[in-house]
């Protein structure tokens, strides 16, 4: 009753802060909507190779860009001076060169993913433009495709990536919306008042990650909806299911956020230390690179990270439209972060 | 028999590099008003900070309402009410929902309306507390203090930073208070506010409390009921012999040479011949009689607005 009570009023006094709420709901759509313009071209990106066109076209440099054509290749000709300024830039992943005899092929190293895929791609072109001009038979090419892997119902990049935002979204509102929060209201005071009165800390605490848990759970529909109609990425596993992973996902972000805020005296010292988590388990949660070369214990000692299991579930339900089954153990982990993480923060929090 | 309200025995509190309360005795009976009178700095709020159970005493023993707070702080902080020394809300909240919500937080509470018409806000019910004045605002913050009904209510300068319309109608809610039979202890550094409010008096400087008394009383101690003031234009001369002609102690506080006397009729001519005499360049002479003003001189050689 004093729990619901304390729930409702911190929703109605969230919904009068109109900025604030806002650019709550608007910040990931955004995002969403960003990345998924980037991405939305088909099922394969376009590889970028620039050309570099020389003062007079040979038979060869014909043969060779007639055969690139039948790539998933975006061709960009440009002078020598204007190539040799986007490659300086550090822009160009590949640039084609014609020479007299044949052709001089550049790969930028800072691109190398990108550039390696591409360097492909113009090899076999250019075996292609070698037969014609010989009236050579066709050689036998090997097929290359772009997938992503366990993601076979989704390649689409911006299906892969709408439950990271969503993912992120949930840590960065957890860590640095809710602790942020927390950590200047205490400085500010407003707690003060609270601690005179026999308000047990829990319930003033679960009233709020209550609330951050139904502006998530908003959030979350927003961008379903908005990945759904403007971009058609389904979700291709149960709703309940779903639900059930974001759930778990935002109270244990949440209450991490709330126990860091324990830690810290003034907003400075939260933003610093908030930072010095956030990072480390957004690079080390296996979403942006593998971890293969990293030492064994590292490998070990990340697997007890929240991020990465909760994605796991979270993309096995949303792009592959599984169960859960194989993911028990990750989902224990995050679910005993939560647990550990809101027995700290009831524990640790300070009115003053 | 009733608990005292209050029992604190060699409280202590130490900050870094400071000792903030340095052994504090209190004893304060059911219903009446209770004043901590000191300068700025004095302790007062620490050693109210304390007994509310905000603070964590690094020695002494406090009892409230008879009870412990180890043992009994849920319910000491449902029996007691508290105005902090500046109240901050969460922003966009208003008087009646803030009253509503925290008397929520109580076994027993009383209603918006009732203590929204206790302390004369029913205009404001309804506006965002931010926008309320500062007067409005620890009225509010009164309201919120009496909302659980409490036995003893703790008001921590209620009237600092207000305008004397404002420190008036704040008084009389205090007095009504204390009508409805509760026991209110308050800090201030007005000395006029602990006349008008406090049936007795502890008055606190660097930790420690100089004296406990009624009014009355701690000026009767001085046994100096009056003070004759000479007002000088710009900074009061050096008194350079003047007290061995007149035979009374004379003071230099700013633009005033103030001499305390039991009988201020009889060294009235004495003082007026003596200073025609000397030449002295005197604006106005004023005969007032004592206050708490002066027993803290008395105590610290200080005045209180140092």
């Amino acid at each position: 009753m004093l729990l619901w009570r304390q729930f409702l009023m911190e929703w109605k006094l969230y919904a009068r802060d109109r900025a604030a709420m806002f650019w709550t709901f608007a910040f990931p759509v955004l995002m969403l909507l960003g990345f998924g313009l980037i991405f939305k071209g088909g099922d394969t990106p376009k590889l970028s190779v620039v050309w570099v066109q020389p003062a007079q076209a040979q038979a060869k440099d014909e043969a060779l860009l007639k055969a690139l054509a039948q790539f998933p290749t975006r061709l960009l000709p440009m002078s020598p001076a204007e190539a040799e300024a986007r490659w300086s830039r550090g822009e160009t992943a590949v640039q084609v060169e014609p020479t007299a005899e044949g052709f001089r092929m550049k790969v930028n190293s800072y691109l190398v993913a990108q550039g390696q895929m591409t360097a492909q791609v113009v090899q076999q072109a250019f075996l292609v433009s070698q037969s014609q001009l010989r009236g050579q038979p066709m050689p036998t090419l090997i097929p290359v495709s772009m997938e992503s892997p366990g993601h076979a119902k989704s390649a689409n990049y911006a299906a892969f990536l709408l439950p990271g935002l969503l993912g992120m979204n949930l840590m960065s509102m957890g860590l640095f919306a809710v602790g942020m929060v927390n950590v200047s209201y205490r400085e500010k005071g407003k707690f003060r008042r609270l601690a005179v009165t026999p308000l047990p800390k829990w319930i003033f605490l679960l009233g709020q990650v209550l609330h951050r848990l139904t502006v998530t759970l908003i959030q979350t529909v927003f961008l379903l909806l908005i990945g759904r109609f403007v971009f058609g990425i389904v979700n291709e596993g149960s709703y309940l299911l779903l639900t059930l992973v974001m759930v778990l996902g935002t109270a244990c972000f949440m209450a991490m956020g709330f126990a860091l805020s324990s830690f810290a005296e003034t907003s400075e010292t939260y933003a610093a230390i908030s930072n010095l988590l956030f990072f480390p388990m957004m690079f080390l949660s296996g979403v942006y690179f593998t971890l293969d070369a990293a030492p064994k214990w590292l490998q070990q000692a990340v697997i007890v990270l929240p991020l990465s299991p909760f994605l796991k579930a979270l993309r096995a339900v949303f792009n592959d439209g599984d169960g859960l089954a194989g993911h028990a153990v990750g989902l224990v982990v995050v679910a005993v972060w939560a647990a550990l993480c809101f027995g700290l923060a009831v524990k640790r929090f300070r009115w003053a | 028999m009733l608990e005292p309200a209050l029992r604190v025995r060699g409280l202590k509190k130490q900050y870094p590099g400071v000792l903030a309360v340095a052994g504090v005795d209190l004893d304060v009976a059911r219903g009446e008003v209770f004043g901590l009178l000191g300068p700025n700095g004095a302790g007062k709020t620490t050693t109210l900070e304390i007994i509310e159970g905000l603070t964590e005493a690094d020695a002494g023993a406090i009892e409230v309402l008879g009870l412990d707070w180890k043992r009994h702080g849920t319910e000491i902080r449902s029996r007691i009410g508290v105005q902090l020394q500046s109240t901050s809300l969460f922003n966009k909240i208003t008087p009646r929902e803030a009253l509503t919500l925290y008397g929520g937080y109580y076994p027993k509470s009383r209603t918006a309306d009732e203590l929204l018409e206790l302390v004369q806000l029913k205009d404001k019910a309804d506006a965002y507390h931010i926008t309320l004045s500062g007067g409005q605002m620890q009225r509010l913050a009164l309201a919120m203090a009496l909302v659980n009904d409490p036995e003893l209510v703790f008001l921590d300068e209620p009237t600092t930073g207000l305008d004397p319309q404002a420190r008036r109608s704040l008084w009389e809610v205090v007095r009504r208070i204390k009508a409805e039979g509760r026991t209110v202890i308050l800090t201030t550094h007005y000395m006029d506010e602990a006349e008008a409010l406090c049936d007795r008096l502890a008055i606190m400087d660097h930790g420690r409390v100089l004296t406990t008394g009624t009014p009355a009383e701690l000026i009767a101690q001085l046994a100096i009921p009056s003070v004759v003031e000479l007002s000088f234009e710009g900074a009061a001369p050096a008194v350079d012999g003047f007290d061995a002609r007149i035979g009374a102690a004379v003071e230099v506080r700013g633009d005033l040479w103030e001499i305390p006397t039991p009988d201020p009729k009889s060294l009235l001519p004495r003082l007026l011949e003596a200073a025609e005499a000397a030449a002295i360049p005197y604006q106005q002479v004023h005969v007032r009689r004592a206050t708490l003003e002066d027993v803290f001189l008395h105590k610290t050689g200080r005045s209180l607005r140092d």
